[in-house]
């Protein structure tokens, strides 16, 4: 009905989701959910479990009905539209590639469904297989494939029909760690040599912020934050996503005069005064070994390894454990556990801050 | 440990549950029951006999029985209708058995519970009350004929009972769960999200389901379709209640053989003719079912 207004403003919404609802029972899975995808972006869902994501997903390829609100695509509604009809491929957390036909009747199956000509089949299939890079195993049964291949065989079945949009569920769930980190950087170069537009849900965040050009932090049903991977990690807009998305430090202050003075004696910009949270990120933190009595002080609990960093986590005196990541390079590494140490803030204006109520 | 006597040993091999030993009280019973007995069938189908007073006076091998029987008429009519029959029954199952098992699948809780009940409840009743209550229903006076006399469809009863159809009706009812059961089997291991891929990559419900379900279902056809063949093409007990005594089939031709002229040889040949055709069927259909599931003997990478 606004498809006309929609067209004027920006690159063109390949996908709105407007006030979406469903409740399974007496649990709501969708409460007024509201989302729009732009032409040629890789979309992340990104929540965990039982947040709404994957229902979100299903309403949008048509598994599901919602009970409410519209999922426009190209500015149709698409809620009238059996599953069949609409313009979305899926890959499936599991594949779901059909067992019994061999990896060139699997992708062949979307085009013989549409009752593409047996000649341009053949040669749409092959060119799909060559994109991703599966030539050569036309004649494999998909029991006969790795995880990473049988992924590959997956999103080609979709791409044979050029879908106007690719919806992804947890597609990495299933691959070992090692091949995660490779298909993920693969499959976003894929996408975007395709120009596809792609929605992908995850519950993974590190995930979420190497494919996405935007996330959208799921909660409740409801979407908390919208926006490109940085945004959501230096600026969460909640509470909830800054302890999502990353690891988290939350500083109880008072803001009085436009300002909160931190623990260390440095002071942050507030909106508004009364009680806040800060939100300190652990390598927005630093620790040095204690020389006088004076600042913001505390000992070290405990130290872990973490690749080129080292985590610590410091006992303030009041009793509270924050979260500490350094390089390790000249000095910290020499702090041990049970160590005297002075905290202090690297970057102000790197926190955020919250009201607290 | 100390040394434990030889049977002592023996005796904790055979609990100890490995190699053949599970096995052994099947294979003694099967032995007994039925091993030896098919050797004695093979030796009297084989032999000339002279009964003298119900005791064998003189056995001599001979093929005589089996010449007899290939050429002899009534053998080919009867076997191509216990053949034919057979076949009936068990396409027939299929084709009434395969949209049982797929309301199975889409089906939810009490549907699926509901099937599963109907299926298994005829099993537990004995299959001659089944057959006599065929009778009840397709007799003259029966169920069937007093309604359409009811109704005005027809004037005089219809013959339907001691006819070809009601052993037809008859034994598609009595052996449509064992057909419906390995279905129910294969589709309760069914991947739904098989059929929203199939659904999503556009084919409609009944292109699911001839592409998609149907093909993942050849194993259970198969299965099914050896057990009911096995079932009717050698069951006497239909045959024989619900078509009147005149309808000859391999399995009644051979309890007539046996129990009222007492020809045992012959009997004993009917019946090894029988076992062989029936197993020539069941390799047929065996291999019919693994050209359909090819896919899961492919070789692992």
């Amino acid at each position: 009905m606004t498809s006309v207004a929609t067209q004027r403003e920006g690159p063109a919404r390949v996908v709105e989701i407007r006030g979406a609802r469903k409740r399974f029972a007496n649990l709501t899975v969708l409460d007024e959910c509201s989302l729009t995808a732009q032409e040629g972006e890789i979309l992340t869902l990104l929540g965990s479990s039982g947040c709404g994501k994957t229902t979100l997903l299903r309403c949008i390829a048509g598994f599901l009905t919602p009970d409410g609100g519209e999922i426009l695509i190209d500015g149709r509604d698409t809620v009238p539209v059996p599953v069949n009809r609409r313009p979305v491929g899926v890959v499936f957390q599991s594949y779901a590639l059909f067992p019994h036909l061999t990896v060139a009747q699997n992708v062949a199956y979307g085009l013989k469904m549409r009752r593409v000509a047996r000649s341009e089949i053949g040669e749409r299939v092959e060119k799909a297989l060559a994109t991703v890079s599966l030539t050569g195993f036309e004649d494999r049964y998909p029991s006969q494939l790795s995880g990473g291949q049988q992924q590959r065989v997956a999103i080609a079945r979709v791409l044979v029909l050029a879908p106007r949009v690719l919806l992804l569920d947890e597609p990495f769930n299933a691959l070992d760690a090692k091949l995660r980190g490779t298909m993920q950087v693969e499959l976003r170069q894929l996408i975007k040599r395709l120009g596809i537009t792609a929605i992908f849900v995850t519950h993974d965040q590190e995930e979420a912020l190497t494919m996405s050009d935007r996330i959208a932090i799921m909660r409740a049903g409801r979407i908390e934050q919208l926006g490109t991977p940085e945004d959501v990690f230096d600026r969460p807009a909640t509470a909830y996503v800054a302890d999502f998305v990353g690891a988290s430090n939350f500083i109880d202050a008072t803001a009085t005069g436009g300002a909160i003075a931190l623990p260390d004696g440095q002071r942050v910009g507030a909106s508004a005064d009364g009680p806040v949270t800060v939100m300190v990120r652990p390598h927005n933190l630093a620790v040095t070994q204690v020389v006088s009595n004076e600042g913001w002080r505390g000992a070290i609990g405990s130290r872990r390894h973490v690749g080129a960093l080292m985590e610590y986590e410091v006992d303030l005196a009041e009793g509270r454990r924050l979260r500490v990541a350094a390089l390790r390079d000249t000095g910290t590494a020499a702090l041990g556990v049970g160590d005297q140490v002075r905290l202090s803030v690297r970057d102000p204006a790197a926190c955020t801050v919250y009201p607290r109520s | 440990m100390t040394a434990r006597s030889l049977p002592g040993r023996l005796l904790d091999e055979i609990l100890s549950g490995r190699g053949v030993w599970p096995a052994v009280p099947a294979i003694v019973v099967l032995t007994v029951v039925a091993v030896i007995p098919f050797f004695i069938l093979l030796s009297l189908g084989f032999s000339d006999i002279v009964v003298s007073r119900g005791v064998i006076v003189s056995q001599e091998l001979s093929l005589r029985h089996l010449a007899t029987a290939l050429a002899d008429p009534l053998y080919h009519t009867t076997f191509q209708r216990s053949l034919v029959l057979a076949l009936t029954t068990t396409v027939l199952c299929a084709l009434l058995g395969f949209p049982v098992a797929y309301l199975f699948l889409i089906g939810t809780g009490w549907v699926r519970r509901a099937i599963l009940v109907l299926t298994i409840a005829p099993i537990l009743t004995s299959g001659i009350v089944r057959t006599y209550s065929w009778i009840v229903i397709l007799g003259g006076r029966g169920v069937v004929n007093s309604l359409l006399l009811d109704l005005g469809l027809i004037s005089t009863p219809l013959r339907i009972i001691n006819t070809q159809w009601a052993v037809v009706i008859g034994m598609v009812q009595i052996h449509l769960p064992i057909m419906i059961l390995p279905l129910i089997a294969v589709m309760s291991r069914h991947d739904r999200r098989l059929d929203e891929a199939s659904a999503n990559l556009g084919a409609s419900r009944l292109g699911t389901l001839r592409h998609v379900v149907l093909p993942l279902s050849i194993g259970g056809l198969g299965t099914g379709a050896a057990l009911v063949f096995t079932l009717s093409y050698t069951t006497f007990v239909v045959p024989q209640l619900l078509g009147g005594g005149n309808y000859l089939n391999a399995a009644t031709m051979i309890y007539e053989q046996v129990v009222y002229s007492l020809e045992w040889s012959k009997g004993a040949v009917t019946a090894m003719l029988l076992m062989a055709s029936c197993l020539a069927v069941l390799a047929a259909i065996t291999w019919a079912t693994n050209l359909g599931t090819a896919w899961t003997r492919a070789a692992r990478r």
